[in-house]
């Protein structure tokens, strides 16, 4: 039965996750987010001075001095987050084109140029001299994507099929090139820009908005506990072919954690109540606390393993683990192809999930308002992610705890297994010592 | 000098291989620079090195990756998930030099 599932997996599920995650479009995806990541935590970290962690009749004297400052000084202290978080999509949207227009081989920057103009006549059209910023933030993130794609196809096609200006051969390289792009912006600006008019004169509404709408019912979907735990389930699964699962759904969650946490810092900014639990901190620091599979807690349990085998492994990844890294357990140990650690490993951050996402319903951990890099410690993290709450904090400990437990049966029967080939081995080597 | 670079998803945990590999050239006095990306970075990285090694997390991206390495005349490979895991730096190392040859 056990067999049927992970030959399943093996043979038909990897495969296709690996030939999706390889896509050359989700690829550029993740890729342009990674390229706009260290302004957006930089940004979303300086939050925390605008919104302090302490309610506003609170009795601690730094407290209250915080509240004041941070009432005073409100515009500075937002204006780098505005700057950066506020309009993600426009980062997002060179990322996603510069990578794409490498991948075909087309020129990068122009291209990604392109991208953010044909971004920004969709999205912020100029009224009286001034952009609206409105959909430059997690509400345009949907556009950006396609948008950037389809500039970067575009520019593709018509360089394929040779249409453009064409320059006799005398003119010098630079100077052709300087032409290629015309063609291209033209089109751009005869395509999509009369679509916009056209929404905007028949729905009142430009192109984000409209896109936005019809994302709408997946966004909400995707915060929910059966997509976390599908989310977490997949993931999961793929590793135990011993590829990446976390890179690949993460990937694709991506664009979601982005638009709930643009909703939150929404939300926050406006003083009401903070819409959405699943972001990415959440993940990072909840479900895969010390890395894929919540192994933080596995790793402690092998630092006092009597197999030489896994205390050397425990030794080797603690540290690392401390920082979410985790690799040498899972293929050190391993926990690829090895079904006894394979049913923790999947099922314990589903455990993880499912409380971590109570907790948050029940108010008695925080929401996400700030995006933290995936390799701070967890507990740090935790709060970090929340605005320095210091019960995500505290629940991440808790977590760890009931990770010992959960994992100790398992990691019991398979120390036991490798204890059995360790003085197997032993006692072979002292038979041919004494022969 | 012989240039190895080794590429996973983040570049996080190869490169504490690559430290290990250091070591262990250090020690045998092999001379070899030896750096970790993460995988948006194989392109931009490919030209300037010898030879690349894949985390067995991303042995999924080795055809396409292979492909790019033999256009530019450059072994690809994957390493062994139970090196990778207990980190043999050595053993790593020999297997990439011996791909460079």
């Amino acid at each position: 039965m056990s067999n049927v599932f992970f030959d399943f997996i093996e043979n038909k599920i990897a495969p296709v996750a690996g030939a999706f995650a390889s896509q050359r479009h989700i690829g550029a995806i993740r890729d342009g987010f990674i390229g706009g990541m260290p302004f957006m935590i930089v940004g979303s970290f300086l939050l925390v001075f605008a919104f302090p962690p302490f309610s506003a009749d609170t009795s601690f004297a730094f407290g209250q001095w915080w509240i004041g400052m941070s009432k005073e000084y409100f515009d500075v202290i937002m204006t780098p987050f505005n700057m950066t978080m506020g309009i993600m999509s426009c980062y997002i949207s060179v990322g996603i084109a510069y990578n794409l227009a490498q991948h075909y081989e087309l020129d990068a920057l122009p291209t990604a140029l392109l991208s953010l103009m044909t971004f920004l006549m969709v999205a912020a059209p100029m009224e009286e001299g001034q952009l609206s910023a409105s959909f430059m933030g997690g509400t345009g993130i949907f556009t950006t994507i396609i948008v950037a794609i389809y500039v970067t196809e575009l520019t593709r096609f018509l360089k394929v099929r040779n249409i453009g200006i064409k320059l006799p051969e005398q003119v010098p390289q630079k100077i052709r090139q300087s032409f290629d792009l015309l063609i291209p912006a033209m089109v751009v600006i005869l395509t999509i820009y009369p679509l916009n008019l056209m929404l905007q004169g028949q729905l009142d509404m430009i192109l984000p908005g409209a896109i936005m709408a019809m994302f709408k019912p997946l966004v909400s979907a995707s915060d929910s506990l059966p997509a976390i735990l599908l989310a977490v389930f997949v993931a999961h699964a793929l590793w135990f072919a011993g590829i990446h699962g976390a890179a690949i759904v993460g990937g694709i969650m991506a664009p979601f954690w982005l638009v709930n946490l643009g909703l939150n810092q929404d939300a926050l900014a406006a003083g009401t109540e903070l819409p959405a639990t699943f972001i990415e901190p959440f993940w990072s620091f909840f479900i895969t606390l010390g890395g894929s599979g919540a192994t933080f807690a596995l790793v402690l349990l092998y630092l006092r393993s009597k197999s030489v085998h896994l205390r050397s492994i425990g030794k080797l990844c603690v540290v690392p683990s401390a920082f979410n890294i985790n690799e040498p357990i899972i293929f050190g140990s391993p926990i690829v192809m090895n079904p006894i650690l394979f049913i923790p490993f999947v099922g314990i951050p589903m455990i993880n999930a499912t409380i971590a996402y109570i907790a948050v319903q029940t108010e008695m951990v925080g929401k996400i308002i700030s995006l933290v890099p995936w390799t701070a410690p967890a507990p740090i993290g935790a709060a970090w992610g929340a605005g320095w709450q210091l019960s995500n904090g505290a629940l991440v400990l808790g977590l760890i705890i009931l990770d010992l437990v959960l994992y100790y049966p398992f990691f019991k029967v398979y120390e036991k297994e490798l204890l059995k080939q360790e003085t197997a081995e032993a006692s072979d080597i002292s038979d041919l010592q004494s022969a | 000098m012989k240039k190895i670079f080794l590429c996973c998803a983040a570049g996080m945990s190869t490169s504490m291989v690559v430290s290990k590999m250091q070591q262990a050239a250090t020690q045998k006095g092999i001379e070899v620079e030896i750096i970790a990306v993460g995988m948006e970075e194989f392109e931009a990285t490919l030209p300037n090195y010898d030879c690349c090694l894949l985390g067995p997390q991303i042995k999924y991206k080795l055809a396409e990756f292979k492909a790019k390495g033999d256009a530019a005349g450059k072994p690809v490979a994957v390493i062994n998930a139970m090196d990778y895991g207990m980190m043999k730096g050595e053993k790593i190392l020999n297997e990439a030099l011996a791909m460079i040859g």
